[in-house]
């Protein structure tokens, strides 16, 4: 079923167009990465699937109702994490989630809430007393108070630690394999990687590549690098590579095999090919080649 | 259910902030009990003569505890994105509203008649002669106020610069009630036809004349004026550019 629908969304702010014409489907149970460098229009594409923002052209469907009309029917039925959003800092946590408890319809309890964001010891401490990394899981806390059927993720785990940024990828596995549909925009592209099954990467307000994330990174096949021997040319070794200093980079369909023959020319010359690195393509790669829009 | 969720929390947050009881609950109850107060001492006239000028301060409470605090929570509120976290949840933006009004209500009507006690024991100020019109304009001008207060942040560039936008209402609410001393009395007559326009103004002549209908239509005027206005030109955001 498909929970979130994005069809040729047009939105500018003033005379800029933040977003040129975008689709794409998110399903039930399916965590969607939309990535892109800073002001790619992700954060826009967000604001107009939670209802923030009424779209200029194009069509979005978010379970079905339009998010800017059935507002407050959308706003039951999801839950969203804002990139930028302020707490009340003399409220204490506990008091935070009380007080969202009542704005949300069937919503969990306290504790259940802080203990999925696993801040079941920080109850009792003021909300300006936080660290960036807690306000954080506040905000996850009150984002999952009303049990949603789809998640807005914009910059998630931003400023946890490594163990909050883990057990936060651990919640949202979670929520997704019981069906909820979880939309993630991120800097972060390990986590992008590890987590999202589908993603699109937006540049420029247009989505440049898009796809399942494995079949996405397979097909970009992956690299092997080694230190270039000296008195070794580039345009010498049996396979195209780049250069970068010392760094040699081949990238092939299939690093393995480009690997084994780099190491046969090696050996029958007698040489070695220090510091040889064999990985398959990652998000990072994939991210970083891709042409850059002018802005 | 979330209408009263706002409320409560409008309400819990109002009274744990001790600089924000101090400037909207302390100063303007103190210049409404003292002022009267004064009056009883250093005049002839004395109870007379502080229950005109209790009359007045009404303008003052209203202005302050009314107007000016919703027009600072919402500034500083809508600054720190707490209101765009406020309508990430199931509020509507009606019920954000309505909810933080209504707290901001209360609280004046509370402080009005806390004074209302106050004088009355302390200056000798005698108690409304009609109850119902006094309570009921009081909590018709804490709500107009306040929805005027909320309109009135769409004006505010900056949320530090809210305390300072409101001082103009401020200072015309008290000079048009009387509040201030006889300043209304030294400015050209045209003008005490426009202060007698104000809502605060309103609520003023309604305690002090008994009169119903024109104060009654003069509130009404300035209420659906700050929902027009909170309609057209009230920002969630603070401005990007």
């Amino acid at each position: 079923m498909t929970a979130i629908r994005v069809e040729a969304l047009r939105k500018s702010h003033g005379r800029f167009e933040a977003v040129k014409g975008i689709s794409f489907e998110v399903a039930a149970g399916e965590i969607f990465a939309l990535l892109g460098r800073n002001g790619a229009g992700k954060t826009t594409t967000v604001e107009v699937l939670a209802g923030f923002l009424r779209p200029d052209g194009g069509a979005v469907r978010v379970l079905g109702l339009d998010p800017a009309a059935e507002r407050a029917e959308v706003r039951r039925r999801t839950g969203i994490m804002l990139q930028e959003a302020g707490f009340f800092p003399d409220l204490t946590v506990a008091a935070t989630v009380d007080a969202w408890r009542g704005f949300t319809a069937a919503p969990r309890s306290r504790d259940e809430a802080l203990e999925l964001a696993g801040l079941a010891g920080r109850a009792e401490v003021r909300v300006r007393q936080l660290s960036g990394g807690e306000k954080r899981r506040l905000d996850l806390a009150l984002a999952l108070l009303g049990r949603p059927d789809v998640l807005f993720l914009d910059e998630p785990t931003t400023g946890m630690d490594p163990e909050g940024r883990a057990a936060t990828w651990e919640v949202v596995r979670d929520l997704a394999r019981r069906g909820t549909a979880v939309l993630l925009t991120t800097h972060y592209l390990e986590e992008a990687q590890r987590l999202a099954s589908a993603m699109a990467i937006m540049d420029g307000g247009e989505i440049v590549a898009s796809g399942g994330m494995a079949e996405t990174l397979a097909a970009r096949g992956g690299r092997v690098s080694f230190r270039l021997p000296a008195g070794v040319e580039a345009d010498g070794l049996p396979l195209p590579v780049t250069v970068d200093g010392d760094e040699a980079v081949c990238r092939a369909e299939d690093p393995d095999l480009a690997a084994q023959t780099l190491l046969s020319w090696a050996a029958e010359r007698g040489l070695r090919l220090p510091g040889l690195e064999v990985r398959a393509a990652t998000l990072e790669d994939l991210f970083l080649d891709l042409p850059k829009q002018p802005r | 259910m979330t209408l009263t969720a706002t409320y409560r929390l409008g309400t819990r947050l109002f009274w744990q902030d001790r600089a924000l009881l101090l400037g909207s609950v302390a100063t303007p109850a103190m210049i409404a009990i003292g002022l009267p107060l004064l009056m009883r001492h250093v005049r002839a006239d004395g109870a007379a003569a502080a229950t005109t000028l209790f009359h007045g301060t009404l303008a003052i409470v209203l202005s302050i505890t009314a107007f000016m605090n919703v027009a600072v929570a919402l500034s500083a509120r809508r600054d720190q994105l707490v209101l765009k976290r406020l309508r990430a949840t199931t509020l509507t933006d009606d019920r954000i509203l309505a909810g933080q009004i209504a707290a901001t209500a209360t609280q004046t009507v509370a402080v009005v008649v806390a004074c209302a006690v106050a004088v009355h024991l302390t200056a000798g100020v005698p108690y409304p002669a009609n109850p119902l019109l006094f309570g009921a304009m009081v909590i018709a001008g804490s709500v107009v106020l306040a929805t005027l207060g909320a309109a009135y942040t769409a004006a505010i560039p900056r949320a530090e610069l809210a305390g300072a936008a409101c001082m103009p209402v401020f200072l015309l609410s008290g000079i048009a009630a009387g509040a201030m001393g006889p300043i209304r009395e030294a400015l050209p007559s045209w003008t005490g036809t426009l202060l007698d326009l104000l809502p605060t103004t309103a609520v003023v002549d309604a305690v002090r004349t008994g009169e119903v209908a024109r104060p009654a239509l003069l509130l009404a005027v300035w209420g659906v004026a700050g929902v027009v206005a909170i309609r057209l030109w009230f920002r969630w955001e603070p401005r990007r550019s």
